[in-house]
C-alpha cells in the first residue's frame, strides 16, 4: 500500500465516525493545549523576570532590611540608617552605596486607580543605576522639594484612559493602607523603562531622597544599591555584607536573582507540563477505548480487508494512521488553542501577592522546541494508544472476522 | 501454470505417486528414450487430497472436514450444496485460502497452501476474488472506491486502479452509480459492485458463498447471467456454495457435501463452453 492510500482509508473511517472522531480529537487538544498554555507562560514568565534583572548591572547589590516578599514590609528590626552607608562603603570593591526609600502606593490620576511606587533617590544617581533612563520632557525635581516628583511614562499616560498628565500639573497618592494622602507636581516624565528587579519604573515616581525622608517622617532607609567595581566583585561584596549584618538584612544581586527565579519557574515549567501531561494521558486512554470500539465495530470490514489479500501489516497500518491522524489534528488544535489561553493564564500566573506580583503579568514565550514538542508528542501519544487496538485488529482471524454479526 | 517433471523410468513407480499428489493434473507423460519420462503437470484452480479440517473449541474436537479429495478444473463453475453444518463454508474457506486445513494436501491455482500468512494474503489478492450473501462491501467507502480495494493493496498506481474499477463497474452496469455509498443502493447493485470488486485483480478462482442469497429472483438471475458470461468469456474459475436450485442448475457440476464428506457429484455440463 502507498502511505497516501493508508492515510486516506484512515481519515475515510475517521469520518465516518465524526461524533467520536472530534470528542477523541478534543481530547488530545485539550492535553496539547494545557501543555503549551502552561509551558509558554511559564517561559514567558521567566523571561520577564530576567529581561527585567537584565537593566540593572551585572555589579549591582541590592540590600534591604529583609524584605518580607508577602508584605512587602520589613521582616527584621533592623534600621537602615546613614552609619550603613559608611559601613557598606569600607568593604572592599564597594565602589558606591546608594540609598533609597520605597513605598507602595496607589497612584490616581484622572479617575484611574495605578498601583505603583513612589522611591526616594539621589536623582542623579539614576542614569548610573538603571542603564539607558531618561526624561522624555520636563527636568528632575529639587532633591528637597517634596512636592515635585519626576513620573513614570504610565502614570503619564495610564494605558486604557485617555488622561494625560503633562509637566507642572498635578497627580494625587494614596499611601498604602489609606494612611494618608499626597500630591505632586510633575516637574519631569520618564521614558519608557518597563521593569527592573521587582519593580516597574514606568509605575513609579520619583522624589529626591531628602524629599522622601521629609515626607514620610523617617530618617531610615528602605534599602542600599551597592555598586561593585567589577562583576567579580560581586560575590565577595555580599558574603561580606552577609558576614556583617548577618539575618538583619537581605542582600540580592541581579545574578542570583535570574537564577533562583529560573530555578523556580524550571521546577514550575516541569509540574504544569506534568500536568498537561496527565490530561494527554487521560487523552491516549480516550484514544485506546474509542479504538478499540472502532475495531469491535469494524470486525467484518477487517475480515473482508484480509479476505480482499491485505497483510497484517498493512491492515495495522491502517488502524494506527487512524491514531496519528487523530494526534496530529488534536495536537495541531491544541497549539492553536494553548496558544490563546497562554495570554489568559499569564495574568493569572500563580506568583502571589507583594513586591513579586508586580512581576507576573508578562507575555507568554512560544519557543520552537516547544511547538514541536506541542505538535508531535500528541502523535506519539497516539500511536502508543492505538498499538494495541490496531495490533488486534491486525491479528484478527479472517473466518471469525468475516462471520461477525 | 504447467510445470515440467522429469523422473527416471526405474524410479518412476516411487515417484509418480508423490508427483500426482503434488501436482494433482498431469497434462501429459512423454518418454525422451534415455530412460527418463517427461511429465506436463497442470496446477489446477482448486486440488485438494485427503484434506481434513478439525476445529477445537475447548477441549472438544469438531471434524468438519473428514479426508476430502477434489478437483475443480480451469474455468469451471462449480456448485456446492449440502445442508446446513456439512462443511460448505470450510471448503470455501480452505479453497478460498483464509484457513488452512489440519491435514492432507491443498493447492490453489498450483501453489502448496504452506505458505505465511502473509504470502496467502498475497495469494487471495492475487488468485481468488470472494462474494458473499451479505456483500460485505467497506461501508464509508464509494462503490468505485470499494471496487478499487484490492489494488490499493498492491500498490496499483492511483489513475490506473480507477480505471481498472470504473471498467469493471460499467461491466456489470454501474457506471452511473460509481461515486454512490454501499447504503444508497439497492441489494442487487451491492452485489454488482461485490462482483466488480472479486473480478478487478482478474483471479483465478471466485469464491462465492451463497451470492443470491439476499437477492430477488429477478436480480438472482442477472446475476447468473454475469457470472456465466464472466466464466464463458475470461476463463475464471467459480466455486459457489448455494441453497438455490436455480443457481446449482446453471453450473457445470454439483457436488453434494454432507458430515464433511463429498456425498455425490453430478455432472451437468462440460467445461469447453469457454474460450481458452
Amino acid at each position: 500500500m502507498f502511505v497516501s492510500d493508508v492515510f486516506e482509508l484512515a481519515i475515510k473511517a475517521l469520518l465516518d465516525r465524526k461524533m467520536r472522531s472530534a470528542l477523541t480529537i478534543v481530547g488530545i487538544m485539550i492535553g496539547a493545549a494545557i501543555i503549551v498554555a502552561l509551558i509558554a507562560s511559564s517561559n514567558g514568565l521567566s523571561a520577564g523576570i530576567s529581561a527585567s534583572m537584565g537593566k540593572i548591572g551585572a555589579n549591582t547589590l541590592v540590600v534591604n532590611s529583609a524584605m518580607n516578599f508577602v508584605t512587602g514590609g520589613s521582616q527584621s528590626q533592623y534600621k537602615l540608617s546613614q552609619d550603613d552607608v559608611r559601613i557598606l562603603g569600607a568593604i572592599s570593591g564597594v565602589t558606591k552605596v546608594i540609598p533609597y526609600y520605597n513605598k507602595m502606593v496607589t497612584i490616581t490620576v484622572g479617575g484611574t486607580a495605578i498601583q505603583g511606587e513612589i522611591e526616594g533617590i539621589d536623582l542623579t544617581q539614576l542614569p548610573e543605576l538603571y542603564k539607558g533612563i531618561g526624561l522624555s520632557d520636563g527636568a528632575y525635581p529639587s532633591q528637597y522639594d517634596p512636592t515635585a516628583a519626576a513620573i513614570g511614562s504610565d502614570i503619564a499616560s495610564p494605558t486604557g484612559s485617555t488622561v494625560q498628565i503633562g509637566v507642572n500639573q498635578m497627580v494625587s497618592v494614596t499611601l498604602s493602607g489609606g494612611t494618608g494622602n499626597l500630591a505632586f507636581l510633575v516637574k519631569g516624565i520618564l521614558v519608557p523603562y518597563g521593569r527592573v528587579l521587582f519593580s516597574n519604573i514606568d509605575d513609579t515616581i520619583f522624589i529626591g531622597m531628602q524629599a522622601a525622608q521629609l515626607l514620610l517622617k523617617t530618617p531610615y532607609y528602605s534599602g542600599f544599591y551597592v555598586l561593585t567595581a567589577t562583576a567579580d566583585d560581586v560575590a565577595s561584596v555580599q558574603a561580606a555584607i552577609e558576614s556583617q549584618y548577618g539575618s538583619n538584612v537581605r542582600v540580592m544581586n541581579a545574578g542570583s536573582i535570574v537564577s533562583s527565579v529560573e530555578s523556580v519557574s524550571s521546577q514550575m515549567t516541569v509540574f504544569l507540563g506534568a500536568i498537561g501531561g496527565v490530561s494527554l494521558f487521560v487523552a491516549a486512554v480516550g484514544i485506546t477505548n474509542t479504538m478499540f470500539v472502532s475495531v469491535v465495530e469494524r470486525t467484518r470490514e477487517i475480515g473482508v480487508l484480509k479476505a480482499l489479500g491485505y497483510q497484517s501489516g498493512q491492515i495495522l497500518s491502517v488502524f494506527l494512521s487512524e491514531a496519528v491522524v487523530t494526534g496530529a489534528i488534536g495536537g495541531v488544535l491544541g497549539t492553536i488553542l494553548g496558544y490563546f489561553l497562554s495570554f489568559l493564564i499569564g495574568g493569572i500566573m500563580p506568583m502571589g501577592g507583594g513586591p513579586m506580583s508586580s512581576g507576573a503579568s508578562t507575555e507568554p514565550v512560544f519557543t520552537a522546541d516547544l511547538i514541536l514538542f506541542a505538535l508531535l508528542f500528541p502523535i506519539a501519544v497516539a500511536v502508543l494508544a492505538g498499538l494495541y487496538p490496531a495490533r488486534r485488529a491486525s491479528r484478527m482471524n479472517a473466518i471469525v472476522a468475516l462471520k461477525y454479526e | 501454470m504447467i510445470h515440467t517433471a522429469c523422473v527416471h523410468r526405474r524410479e518412476l513407480s516411487k515417484d509418480l505417486r508423490s508427483i500426482l499428489k503434488n501436482s494433482l493434473i498431469v497434462h501429459s507423460i512423454m518418454a525422451d528414450g534415455q530412460g527418463h519420462i517427461k511429465m506436463n503437470l497442470v496446477g489446477a484452480p482448486v486440488g485438494m487430497l485427503e484434506v481434513t479440517k478439525v476445529y477445537s473449541a475447548g477441549h472438544v474436537d469438531y471434524p468438519a472436514f473428514r479426508g476430502v479429495t477434489l478437483k475443480i478444473e480451469r474455468g469451471e463453475l462449480t456448485s456446492i450444496i449440502g445442508p446446513s453444518g456439512s462443511g460448505k463454508s470450510t471448503l470455501l474457506n480452505i479453497n478460498g485460502v483464509l484457513d488452512r486445513s489440519t491435514s492432507g494436501r491443498v493447492k490453489t491455482d498450483g501453489i502448496d497452501l504452506r505458505e505465511s500468512d502473509d504470502q496467502l494474503a498475497r495469494i487471495r489478492n492475487g488468485k481468488i476474488g470472494f462474494i458473499y450473501q451479505s456483500f460485505n462491501l467497506i461501508k464509508p467507502l464509494t462503490a468505485v472506491e470499494n471496487v478499487e480495494m484490492p489494488l490499493i493493496a498492491r500498490k496499483i498506481p492511483r489513475n490506473l486502479r480507477r480505471d481498472r474499477a470504473t471498467k469493471l463497474l460499467s461491466a456489470v452496469g454501474l457506471a452511473q452509480k460509481a461515486h454512490k455509498r454501499p447504503t444508497e443502493l439497492s441489494g442487487g447493485e451491492q452485489q454488482r459492485v461485490a462482483v466488480a470488486r472479486a473480478l478487478v485483480t482478474k483471479p483465478a478462482i471466485v469464491i462465492a458463498d451463497e451470492p443470491t442469497g439476499n437477492l430477488d429472483s429477478k436480480t438472482t438471475r442477472e446475476l447468473l447471467n454475469y457470472i456465466t458470461e464472466v466464466n464463458r468469456t475470461m476463463g475464471t474459475t467459480f466455486v459457489i456454495v448455494t441453497h438455490n436450485p436455480e443457481v446449482s442448475e446453471r453450473t457445470h457440476r454439483v457436488i453434494t457435501i454432507r458430515d464433511g464428506m463429498i456425498e455425490k457429484e453430478q455432472r451437468l455440463q462440460r467445461i469447453d463452453s469457454f474460450a481458452k
